[in-house]
């Protein structure tokens, strides 16, 4: 794509964007990208900037906007994360994020699937007539998908080394390297997400998209449950308020209904450093004024999601990777 | 060398496996959502040619091979080793024929080739893909045989032999694919 239709394709859908959250009762911020902190996660790492960072999402900005009475907000961001280069994979690119001052995971799917529906009609311009759009939804929760394509039957509170032994025949794991139980299970559970995604779940989710249909996968396994609250599905098993959304075949956004406990906060994040530490990753600090706003019980009832535009503007377009719509090369 | 983090492996890099250098010849990333990315690399064995699939994930290290290519120029064969000069400082190096392999039938005095070296050491040639000898040895075609597709073999200067037309012969010059052996054809001067 040359340089003036990438700015025609990018113009159309981040304008689509805005108006389509505003008129489903959100506002539009922005907040400064280089932070204090940042939400410890094992496998995303932030760019640093002489002891501060490019945010790795605008996640903990925005949830001390909501502490301090912001309401329902969302946010074209900046974003940064190291090392991250590929197909589909930028290590700088725009972070939609939004948080709704209602614990309802639902009306943030609902707006998951307007925003990629309104993207989608914004660019159809760019789009062959016959590329499949999803049109339509699903929702499938990860341990059935997980049980689906695997025949691996689980309760989602394994710890790590039950975990490995349990996946040992139908989708083995490497060996952990984490020293603590909370760190082994984390480590566990995120190979097999890695696992679960690269050989079986992909090949699904392109078939569905081919198909015309969107796939959230909800109910995440609770050792995945990063920023997110846990819960008891149905059946009781351990699963987190989680959900991810797939469109045309590819992950586009991540939510949660969002965990307010600081105690259950901080074990999280000090599993994260324990799984960091362990396989050599940098000390990143611990995100100490965010933990302290969960920790006042300030953090109101709220749900929220990420979305990568970058992935979605060149998917709405029918690319096949991020550069035939990358503006800066 | 010290190793490196595996976000900064990319085409071209090399790497060293088991005491092996290797360059990645196709590279993808692909990293499902919150999960550990992969970095899936087809991954060539710079000594021996040998391709084999790798993936390494988030948070693993690589080892970066200590790998240099030089322009040298053969000199000569003592048996048991080949003496190569380095064009630039005309310094000579000793690779042993082990090493050298079958690639030694390709070595013309004062030939120019890229030797590699892994951690300072001569370990391969890499030859021209094609080289010009000279017929030191062949019977003769048998007369009226004229039929294009009848080879005998015939000898050139550095010992290898070769299949080629019936209508060669001895003294004249002829053209060689180093990477198969075979004849190309019959080179005038």
């Amino acid at each position: 794509m040359i340089v003036a239709d990438a700015v025609r394709v990018w113009d159309a859908a981040l304008s689509a964007i805005s108006s389509c959250l505003r008129d489903r009762g959100l506002r539009q911020i922005q907040t400064p990208p280089v932070v204090d902190e940042v939400a410890l996660e094992p496998w995303i790492e932030p760019l640093g900037l002489a002891g501060r960072f490019v945010q790795t999402s605008p996640e903990l900005t925005m949830k001390r906007l909501l502490a301090d009475g912001a309401g329902a907000t969302f946010q074209l961001a900046a974003v940064a994360r190291r090392g991250e280069h590929g197909q589909w994979h930028r290590e700088q690119f725009v972070l939609l994020e939004w948080y709704r001052d209602a614990p309802t995971l639902a009306a943030v799917r609902a707006d998951a699937e307007a925003v990629i529906a309104a993207v989608a009609e914004a660019l159809a311009p760019w789009r062959r007539a016959d590329a499949p759009v999803p049109t339509r939804w699903r929702s499938i929760a990860w341990l059935d998908a997980l049980a689906q394509h695997t025949q691996l039957v689980l309760r989602g509170d394994e710890d790590g080394d039950a975990l490995v032994h349990a996946c040992r025949s139908r989708l083995p794991l490497p060996p952990l390297r984490a020293a603590t139980p909370q760190a082994r299970t984390l480590e566990a559970w995120t190979a097999l997400f890695t696992a679960l995604c690269d050989q079986a779940l992909d090949a699904w989710l392109a078939a569905r998209a081919a198909d015309g249909e969107g796939v959230h996968v909800i109910e995440f396994p609770a050792p995945l449950a990063a920023l997110s609250e846990h819960e008891r599905d149905g059946s009781g098993r351990a699963v987190a308020a989680r959900f991810e959304s797939h469109g045309f075949g590819r992950e586009l956004c991540n939510g949660y209904r969002e965990l307010r406990d600081g105690v259950e906060q901080r074990r999280r994040f000090e599993a994260v450093a324990q799984l960091r530490d362990a396989v050599g990753l940098p000390v990143l600090p611990m995100p100490e004024r965010f933990l302290a706003l969960l920790e006042q019980a300030r953090l109101p009832p709220c749900a929220g999601a990420a979305m990568g535009v970058d992935r979605l503007v060149a998917l709405a377009c029918g690319a096949d990777s991020l550069d035939a719509i990358a503006l800066v090369r | 060398m010290a190793s490196m983090d595996v976000s900064e492996l990319k085409k071209n890099a090399k790497i060293d496996i088991d005491g092996m250098p290797y360059v990645v010849v196709e590279f993808q990333f692909v990293k499902p959502g919150k999960g550990q990315g992969l970095y899936k690399c087809r991954i060539k064995n710079m000594i021996t040619g040998a391709v084999i699939d790798r993936t390494w994930r988030s948070g693993e290290r690589f080892e970066p091979a200590n790998v240099e290519s030089k322009k040298m120029q053969y000199l000569f064969s003592s048996g048991d080793a080949f003496t190569f000069m380095d064009n630039a400082n005309y310094e000579q190096v000793e690779m042993p024929a082990s090493v050298v392999g079958d690639d030694k039938w390709y070595l013309l005095d004062n030939i120019e080739v890229d030797v590699l070296f892994y951690n300072e050491r001569p370990v391969g040639v890499s030859l021209p893909s094609h080289v010009v000898m000279e017929i030191v040895d062949s019977e003769p075609g048998v007369k009226g045989d004229t039929a294009t597709n009848v080879t005998k073999l015939a000898k050139v200067q550095t010992g290898l032999e070769v299949a080629v037309p019936i209508f060669i012969k001895i003294g004249e010059r002829i053209k060689i694919d180093t990477r198969s052996g075979e004849y190309i054809e019959r080179v005038n001067s």
